[in-house]
This record gives structure tokens, sequence and C-alpha cells, in this order.
């Protein structure tokens, strides 16, 4: 403490901008957030989430904050899920929202595209096989429409069956009338989403870190 | 040895000289020497001087990022129909339709939340743009100079050594002076005179503890000072706000009996002046509570009422919701805004982190607590108001005059979690989005058609 600190080229940063393609100051400053949400602990658990507010407003909180924890997306080729995660799961999982830098080639775009889809996929694909069934596609739908208020149950169910039957024609093309559709594979999946634009739609952008305040 | 001891005890016994005459004294009659304002000045000057040497410092060595005000995410200003409606123009789709990609917005909206909100940020201390040569502040700053160091150094010294003895001592009197002072006039027969002795020796011991502090108090518009029989609304952000206010008037306090020196204070306080305190029993039964306080104000010769409606200690950036109870009494509300220059020392109180005499420490081992107090005028609810629309007009005005952020949210959120019903509130909103004036109906049918 005091006037003299440690020097600031912490190792674990370069390693960590290395892997996920932040920068130095943004690891440092989502360093600090990870510490006000642990309460300075060393690993964050489902309830640190919990108590954030503005995340309570979210229909599919539960859904992201799952995210957090599940192995598939810890870059690591692992499977299921962990109970508290580091700093280091915090920002990987992070690093799928991270915007694309403008030096990228055609290979590291479509990798990046890859990898923000593979994230919405595991979002919603919670048993992990690898498919979105249409329980869980309706398990999306009712949780994003309102359990109470303006649709009533069998419209919501409605809408989720008219989505994957629409999801069913896209990708598999026509059905016999006592075909199964089993649920929407990755591949399905990279289909459906083709052409949309889902490297600029899901980022979060950092303000520019070097704007500082004299003191009044 | 027998030397040295007589020594010290003439040197103390100079010191409490200085202090009851020089201090105390010039205290009780409002009267200052000027020493705080000089002290004030020379701080100022320090201070400015040290921002434009670390900010010198920073643009040489730079990598450390500096706290910004407006969060460190850029967040899309549209609501959540118009960016629906941007999302899904771009898949072409119509009304009536899902996808997996209306999840994203969600998504989104939530990964921003988890990087940077309004609320968590309000329960610790407020993050300051430069270094003010304070140990406890100096979270990103690193040696930038000797100068600067040896500033702090000396800072060390002046706070720990000089004014920190000082102030304890200060504090001492003060609030033993008012344990007797309010003691001894309990003993007087109801009249004016001890109406009278009461405020002098509650004024008197405030201004005591403000030296304790030293505290440089701004009172703006003294013509909207509370009058009898009022109540008077502030934003909360210490304990030290009692002490900051009553230097300026008296009021009659709410809260619940503590235990040990707290309670000693409010047991003999209300011998002399009709305090309002409760027992932790009572405070949970609201009814108790409302009719006590309108029974205090029906009497108009009682003092005016100081409650904090926020319920709790916020960080002094911002306000958040006004509790409704305080604001169903019925009379007039007396609004007060309070702002703490945060450049002279932390003077929120964080609970969970500090008890009550580290925290008392800590201010006292600050350079100063320099705060602005604004009296707003007087307002009253009016027709075809509910209480809370009452409590919310109020709050909006207190944070408007104290330069701080108008937040919705419930300073209790501090202890506990938020409502599902909030999550409600989107879905509702998302399903009126996917239901639009064709109906769902119509899509059903279409798809019955093609299959």
């Amino acid at each position: 403490m005091g006037a003299l600190q440690s020097l600031p080229g912490r190792p674990e940063y370069s390693d960590l901008a290395e892997k996920t393609g932040f920068s130095f100051e943004q690891i440092g400053v989502l360093h600090k957030r990870f510490k006000q949400l642990s309460h300075n602990e060393e690993t964050l658990r489902r309830d640190h989430f919990n108590e954030i507010h503005d995340l309570a407003f979210n229909p599919i909180r539960t859904q992201i904050i799952e995210a957090f924890f599940d192995r598939r997306n810890f870059h690591q080729d692992g499977e299921g899920k962990v109970q508290e995660i580091g700093f280091e799961e915090f920002v990987v999982v992070m690093s799928h929202f991270r915007p694309p830098s403008v030096h990228m080639t055609e290979e590291q775009r479509e990798k990046t595209r890859r990898e923000k889809l593979r994230f919405l996929f595991n979002m919603h694909d919670t048993d992990n096989d690898g498919t979105i069934t249409l329980e869980e596609y309706r398990h999306v739908v009712e949780e994003l429409l309102s359990r109470s208020g303006t649709l009533e149950k069998e419209t919501a169910k409605c809408i989720a069956d008219a989505a994957m039957l629409e999801v069913a024609s896209i990708s598999v093309g026509h059905m016999e009338p006592d075909e199964f559709y089993e649920g929407i594979t990755f591949e399905h999946f990279l289909k459906l989403l083709d052409g949309f634009e889902i490297e600029s739609r899901m980022t979060i952008r950092f303000l520019n870190m070097d704007t500082t305040t004299l003191c009044k | 040895m027998e030397d040295l001891w007589t020594v010290a005890v003439a040197v103390f016994q100079l010191w409490m000289f200085v202090v009851v005459f020089f201090i105390t004294l010039p205290a009780m009659f409002g009267l200052s020497l000027g020493v705080t304002s000089v002290y004030i000045q020379i701080l100022v000057k320090l201070l400015e001087w040290a921002t434009i040497r670390i900010q010198r410092g920073r643009q040489e060595q730079p990598s450390v990022p500096a706290p910004l005000p407006n969060g460190i995410i850029e967040r899309a200003e549209g609501s959540m129909e118009e960016e629906m409606e941007q999302l899904r123009r771009s898949r072409s789709l119509e009304g009536g339709e899902f996808a997996l990609s209306d999840a994203l917005y969600f998504c989104k909206k939530g990964l921003e939340s988890i990087v940077d909100d309004q609320v968590t940020q309000r329960f610790s201390s407020e993050e300051l743009a430069s270094w003010n040569l304070l140990t406890r502040t100096n979270q990103n700053f690193r040696y930038i100079s000797l100068r600067l160091t040896i500033f702090w150094g000396i800072g060390v010294f002046v706070r720990y050594c000089v004014l920190f003895p000082l102030r304890i001592a200060l504090a001492i009197i003060g609030l033993s002076w008012l344990v007797i002072g309010t003691t001894l006039v309990g003993f007087l027969p109801e009249n004016s005179v001890k109406y009278w002795l009461s405020e002098v020796v509650h004024l008197t011991c405030y201004r005591i503890c403000a030296r304790a502090l030293s505290a440089t108090i701004r009172y703006h518009n003294k013509e909207n000072r509370p009058q009898k029989g009022g109540i008077c609304v502030a934003n909360h952000t210490t304990p030290i706000d009692v002490v900051i206010l009553a230097n300026d008037g008296c009021y009659a306090m709410v809260g619940q009996i503590h235990g040990g020196l707290m309670g000693v204070i409010q047991r003999s306080m209300v011998r002399s002046c009709p305090h309002v305190w409760f027992e932790r029993s009572e405070m949970k039964d609201r009814h108790a509570v409302t009719s006590r306080l309108r029974a205090h104000v029906a009497a108009k010769t009682k003092l005016p009422i100081l409650i904090f409606p926020e319920g709790t200690c916020i960080n002094n950036t911002s306000v958040m919701m006004f509790k409704k109870g305080s604001f169903e009494i019925g009379g007039t509300i007396h609004p007060i805004a309070i702002k703490y220059d945060p450049r002279f020392g932390d003077a929120f109180w964080n609970s969970s982190k500090y008890n009550m005499v580290s925290y008392l420490l800590r201010t006292m081992t600050s350079w100063a607590v320099v705060v602005n107090v604004w009296y707003l005028p007087p307002m009253t609810i009016q027709d075809g108001e509910d209480a809370v629309q009452f409590a919310n007009r109020v709050k909006s005005a207190v944070a408007c005059r104290g330069g701080l952020l108008d937040l919705a949210w419930d300073g209790s959120l501090k202890r506990g979690k938020v409502k599902d019903a909030y999550k409600e509130e989107q879905q509702k909103m998302y399903s009126r989005v996917i239901v639009r004036q064709n109906g769902i109906s119509a899509t059903h049918t279409r798809r019955d058609d093609q299959s």
C-alpha cells in the first residue's frame, strides 16, 4: 500500500490477454468487477450472481448464470457443470462477447462466429446432449414470454411448436408425416442463423479507458 | 525520570488548555478562530498539485485504468421494443414468430448487468478520479514521484499524530458534556427555561463534535430551515449526518434504542427533550411507529422530527428509494440534501465492512469532513397523490439539489435480493412484442395449411 505499489505487469494478465483477446486494461477492469461481485473472495458462485439487481429483471437470467458455470464454455473441451469459477473462467466466458477487432482474417472471423453461436447453443441445450429438443425450445419460449399475464400457456405452447416446425422445415427440408424431429443440432443451428450478424450483435464494448478527469 | 514525567505532565496540561480554550469554548458559542478554513485551503492547493502530478505521471507510464463515472461499458439507449425491432428486421421475421435470436437481446442485457450495474456500486465507497493522498483510497495509483511520497508521509504524520489525538479529546469532551448536560437539564420542571437550556446543551455538544471531525459545513438557503411541528427528511450517508444537521438547529431524532454507549447517550438525550426512540420489537409494527410519530407532529410545539427515509447508508453518489412510511404521517415535509466532498475523506459508512468504532476512527484520521447542506422549500402531499408518488417527488427534489443520481431502487437491496415480480415485467413486455395486432392465430393457420 502507500504511494509505492508493485509494477502493473502482472504475468497472469498477459496470459489471459493472449488467450482471450482482451486488452490489459480491460482485464484489469474485469478483475475489479470480479472482486466486487465475489466480495473479494477467490471464486464466484451462483448466489453471487443472484445478488446483481439489474440481472433480476432478465427473464432468462438462470440460463445466463448457468452459462458461466458450464464447462463447455471454458474452451477446454470439458463437459458438465461446476459449482464455482475463478477469475480465469470468468474472463473466458466473457470473451465470447468481445467485439471483433479490425485486424481479423476471414478464418479468425469465422472462428469467432462459431464460438459465439456455440455459446448461444449451449445456453439453450441444457441437458448437454448436443441437440436442442422440442422440450428445451419450449422452455426457452416460456421463460421469455409471460407466465402470468398477456399470454396463456396454450398460446405460448403454440408459438413454440410453430417455431420448431419452422426450424425443422429449414434444416431437414420436407418431412414425412410420421417422422419425428429429434431436435436442433449445432449444424442445423448454424444453418438457421446463417446470415445473422452475430459478431456485431453479441458484443459488449468497453468505453475508452484513456479519459481522465481533473480534481475539481 | 522524574523530570521527564513532570515535563510530560506540563506538556499535557498545556495541550489540554489549548484544546479547551481555543477550540471547545469558541465552538460552543459558534465562533471559529479560522484555523480550520486555513487548513482546508492549504489542503485544496495540495490536492490540486497532487492531481496534476499524478496525471503527468500517468501519461508517462500508462496502462493503469482510471475509474470512469459513466460505467465501463457502452450501453444501447433504446428500449426493448426498439432493439427487438432491429434484431428481428435483420432476420426478416414478422410479428407472432419467435426465433432463438430473440434470446440474444436478453443474453446481451444480462451480460451487461454482470459487468456493470447501477446498484451494487452504490454500496461501496465512491471511487475518486484522482488520489487524495490517503492510504485507504490508494487503489490504482502507483509510485509517481518522490515529492508526492514525501507529502503523503507528512500527511500520515499530521493526521495520525497531530490531528487524531486532538479529535479524540474533543469527541470525548463533547459526548460527556452531552450526557452530563442533558441529565442535569432533565431534573428541571417542564417549562420554557428547560427547553431553551436543552437546546443550548444539544447545540453546544454537536458543535464540539463537529470540531472533533474537523467538519466544515456550508448551509445553503437557511430561510427554508425547518420549523416546529414539521418533518425533515434527508439522504443518508453516515451516522455523522445527525451531527452535521444538528449543528444548525434542534431536531427530535427517531431511531432504535441501542445498547452500550449509544444507549446511554440516547437515554440521557431523551430526558431533556422529547426524542422518539423505539424498542426493537416496536419497529416491526408499522402502525405503532406511525401513530407515535403522528402524535409527536400533532403537538405543534415539539421539535421537528428528523427521518432518513432511505433506511440505510448509501455512498453519497445517488439517492435511493424513499420509504413511504415517513410520508404517510402527514404534516409538512422539509427536505434536506447533504453532499460530502469526497476529496477530503470518505464519509460513507459501509456497515458490512466496518463496525461503528472502526468507522469513526477512519473518519477521524481523514483529512477533514467538508459538507454542503441545502435546505429545500417545504413540500406537502398534493390532491390525488399517494404516499409513494409524494415520496418520489421529494426524492427527485433532493437528488436534483444535491447533484446526486436519482435511483428508484430500494436501499434495503444492500442486504436482500430482488423479487421475482421484476422478471415478470420484462416477460410481459417481450410477449407484447411478439403478439402483434395480427394476432397469433393467423400465423398458426398459415402453418397448418403448408404442412
